[in-house]
């Protein structure tokens, strides 16, 4: 159990979210606003955000293949339970029995309440406040951050308590 | 509450969890979970694992009153 994928899928998750938020200031513009004043000063954050858009592509591609080639090995091991990396349906879900689809439904009853809460609040912050689009962004990518690490940990405790 | 005795009867019979999972098509993990009183199996579930530990259903599981 320790090595199924299932359990770490949101563990690649989380690194994905990391590299597009490093990303994504590559994509915003904002801080050549902000410098727009100084042009030596923007020059410099423009080669900075281009830098940052090249390695977090990069950085993408690598954990990419990465990815795939676990999820290959873990399929080539798991034939009855492969993984399909264009599955709609979140591969972390563990449903083979009761028990596990109780532990599951625990889980994403905890992501549906931090959702519940955190999504409006959010949508209420960027509404109220002029919030730059890098940050509007980041904080989409904190939510989806933090619904995986939710899942992550729950799953974790459980399947935890259950090898004591 | 639920309260059981697969993990007593369980042992008396020298299962481990996979085996007794085996028994009654569960993982171990779930067998875990109902030892450990954190999750309260179906009646199908119950059935076969009095079944498989040679048990009333009333002997495996039972209630209790919470204080």
């Amino acid at each position: 159990m320790k090595k199924d994928f299932r359990i770490t899928y949101p563990l690649w998750n989380m690194a994905f979210i990391l590299i597009l938020a490093v990303m994504a200031v590559g994509f915003t513009s904002s801080f050549v606003n902000v410098t727009k004043t100084d042009s030596s000063l923007s020059i410099e954050m423009q080669a900075v955000e281009g830098f940052l858009l090249f390695a977090a592509l990069i950085a993408y591609l690598v954990l990419t293949t990465i990815y795939l080639i676990a999820l290959q090995a873990y399929n080539r091991k798991n034939p009855g339970k492969k993984i399909s990396p264009f599955s709609m349906r979140p591969p972390e879900y563990m449903e083979e029995d009761e028990g596990m689809t109780f532990i599951t439904r625990k889980a994403v009853q905890k992501v549906y309440t931090f959702i519940t809460w955190t999504l409006p609040l959010f949508a209420l912050i960027v509404m109220l406040f002029p919030i730059p689009r890098l940050f509007i962004v980041w904080g989409i990518l904190a939510l989806a951050f933090g619904q995986n690490l939710i899942y992550y940990l729950e799953m974790r405790r459980h399947l935890k308590e259950a090898a004591e | 509450m639920l309260r059981n005795r697969v993990k007593e009867l369980r042992a008396r019979y020298g299962y481990t969890q996979s085996e007794l999972g085996k028994k009654v098509d569960v993982t171990r993990q779930t067998i875990a979970f109902i030892e450990k009183g954190e999750f309260s199996p179906s009646i199908t579930l119950a059935l076969k694992l009095a079944d498989a530990l040679q048990v009333e259903i009333g002997e495996l599981f039972w209630l209790e009153e919470e204080e």
